[in-house]
């Protein structure tokens, strides 16, 4: 039960349509309704669901081509038939064209909730997995926060200013600005810079698994708990947590953070003995969390705990002038890293890219030189080699968000609309880059 | 503006269900509550193909006879109730509205209802239905914790299984809710 598990509901029936989406609600799950084959489809080019409730006899398309195209467009969304008496063995044909399941209707209460159950356990168990992979890609890229902007410079003084008096910092700014390496100048800048830095992704796992990353468990607390372990909070004695992308919490864990910040101290899950912790908060938000607050998606008085000291990371086109200091330095890596001998970033390129806007900001223009160093032919990064799109180049005089769209369109094309990978050259995260389609309406010609 | 509960018996639902649901109703949600027939009988959601009473239009004319905005309306019938999506339901609500209803019919220790006199057991699930729906006309949603009262329930053994109160987050949340419609009717 999550508000972030996606289901899309398509019968032509809108009796049954509405019936299924209310119930769905009241179980927490985001939910919409289409009455036919196309919007269905339409809708789903746009925005990734988790679930599709999709009837058999549907009156425009025949709901076994529905189910193809949905697999089409993105293998990982499950779809359950909705079928009526008699018409079982197509039914039973759609699983093996790739549903997971099918129903019949009237559904049985238990039927339902046990089903979906299920889908949905298995997906956050794939999630988690990947959570563990990104994880520890991400450890191993330690790097100092760089610029000689005066925007930095700034932040550079407020980071000395504010890391000795250990209250809590809120960082916002778009992805890839680096604001895990500002919490960990804070850290580091500090008097707990000898204990613990440890960081969380509050918006990688599910609810209930995070629940037991962050409060640890004791033997026997549920099935898998073979032995007790400690969770994050209790690693953090002493030093610093990071709570990265703190505006993606679930409602309930909200209400716990709250109180392990009000009280300073928890119990494991299973537990009743209250543990004593002491460590410094630093959240991040890449968005805007006193608007996530307005809309009713984050607790205000979570919101004021953790505010104390808002500070916000520039994105990349605000400091231009630090591009070539960055690229030089992640060339260098690169160099080192693939033993590649490529010297220097061509006038040209670097043209390019002062001129590009970096929507994904530090870790675009990484991930940009990192793909240079691999494919360069010569002994200086030519424009070519960059991941950065002519059409971009063109519309430089447009809007940023002109700019945007059309890198973001040229990426898609380059990647067959593969979504992972798009991502990936982007710098940015899958749910950003579908947001991002959705809010240029981009997609696909068929 | 007053704000109250009213509990709505339709046809005759023996007091040994009200009373208590209108006292348990009145503690949990700290609002005054009071037993008002406001539907004679529910005809009109009939399905002749089910054999059953469709729970949703049942709502809308329970909402439609509000006496005042500052009120909630929890009705109780004897029949069974459906969603066309489901083969039965226990109770529906408005999910942040003003109506709710609940069904002796799968609830009660016999069969059909008694209209005279329920068990202890029949008062003590229907109070814990009632305050399920309620607690969805407040906008509170299905709760994971199997013993909290917003625990959704597929079968009887976990209408049984659950407590009568809330879990410490769905605690929040009502008191959050309960909040914001003071305010909002200011
Ligand atoms: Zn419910
Ligand atoms: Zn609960």
């Amino acid at each position: 039960m999550n508000p972030d598990t996606r289901i899309l509901v398509i019968d032509d029936e809108p009796i049954l349509r509405e019936s299924l989406q209310a119930w769905l609600e009241r179980d927490n799950y985001t939910v919409e309704a289409v009455g036919s084959g196309k919007e269905g489809l339409e809708r789903i080019s746009q925005i990734p669901f988790d679930l599709v409730f999709l009837d058999l006899k549907l009156e425009d398309i025949n709901g076994i081509q529905v189910l193809s195209r949905i697999k089409e467009e993105d293998p990982d969304t499950a779809v359950v038939m909705i079928t009526a008496y008699g018409s079982v063995p197509s039914a039973v044909e759609a699983m093996k064209e790739g549903a997971e399941d099918y129903l019949l209707k009237p559904f049985e209460p238990e039927e339902l909730s046990v089903l979906i159950e299920k889908i949905i356990s298995h997906k956050a168990r794939e999630r988690e997995n990947i959570y563990l992979r990104q994880e520890k890609q991400e450890r191993s890229r330690f790097e100092s926060l760089l610029g000689q902007s005066e925007v930095m410079q700034e932040i550079f003084n407020f980071i000395e200013d504010i890391a000795p008096t250990d209250s809590t910092v809120l960082i916002a700014g778009e992805t890839g600005t680096g604001k895990e390496l500002a919490a960990k100048a804070i850290h580091a800048t500090s008097h707990r810079c000898e204990g613990p830095f440890v960081a969380v992704n509050c918006g990688s796992l599910p609810e209930q698994l995070m629940e037991s990353e962050l409060f640890g468990y004791e033997q026997g607390a549920f099935t898998d708990a073979k032995q007790s372990k400690k969770g994050r909070l209790e690693l953090a004695n002493s030093g610093t947590l990071f709570l990265d992308e703190v505006g993606e919490i679930g409602p309930r864990m909200q209400i716990d953070l709250l109180r392990v910040l009000e009280e300073h101290s928890f119990t494991r899950l299973g537990g009743t003995r209250p543990i004593k912790t002491d460590f410094r908060v630093i959240a991040a938000s890449n968005r805007d969390l006193a608007r996530t607050v307005r809309e009713g998606g984050f607790r205000e008085d979570l919101y004021y705990r953790l505010n104390v000291i808002p500070l916000e990371m520039p994105p990349l086109r605000k400091r231009k002038e630090d591009i070539p200091l960055l690229a030089e330095h992640f060339l260098s890596r690169f160099r080192q890293e693939t033993n590649k001998e490529i010297e220097h970033i061509s006038r040209q390129a670097l043209d390019l890219m002062m001129l590009y806007d970096w929507p994904g900001n530090v870790r675009e223009l990484e991930n940009a030189i990192e793909r240079a160093v691999v494919v360069g032919k010569s002994k200086n990064i030519q424009p070519e080699d960059l991941p950065i799109s002519r059409e971009a180049e063109m519309l430089g005089q447009g809007s940023l968000q002109e700019m945007e769209k059309a890198h973001i369109l040229h990426v898609l094309k380059q990647n067959d609309w593969n979504i992972s990978r798009s991502a990936k050259v982007l710098g940015i995260d899958r749910s950003t880059l579908y947001k991002k389609l959705q809010r240029y309406n981009l997609r696909q010609k068929a | 503006m007053e704000r109250e509960i009213i509990i709505s018996p339709i046809g005759g639902i023996p007091s040994s269900v009200t009373v208590p649901v209108r006292k348990a109703v009145a503690q949990n949600f700290g609002l005054p509550a009071r037993i008002v027939p406001l539907l004679q009988h529910i005809d009109f959601a009939y399905s002749p193909h089910r054999q059953q009473h469709h729970s949703t239009p049942i709502l809308d004319k329970l909402a439609a006879l509000l006496p005042h905005p500052g009120c909630r309306i929890l009705a109780i019938t004897e029949r069974d109730l459906y969603i066309p999506i489901l083969t039965h339901v226990y109770g529906e609500a408005q999910l942040k509205g003003t109506a709710a209803i609940i069904s002796l019919y799968r609830l009660s220790d016999s069969n059909p209802p008694s209209l005279v006199q329920e068990s202890g057991l029949t008062t003590q699930r229907s109070l814990k239905e009632a305050l399920h729906e309620l607690g969805h006309t407040l906008g509170l949603k299905h709760c994971p914790d199997s013993s909290c009262l917003m625990h959704y329930c597929r079968k009887m053994s976990d209408v049984d299984h659950k407590t009568d109160r809330f879990c410490r987050y769905c605690r929040v949340w009502l008191q959050d809710a309960l909040e914001e419609d003071r305010l909002s009717l200011g």
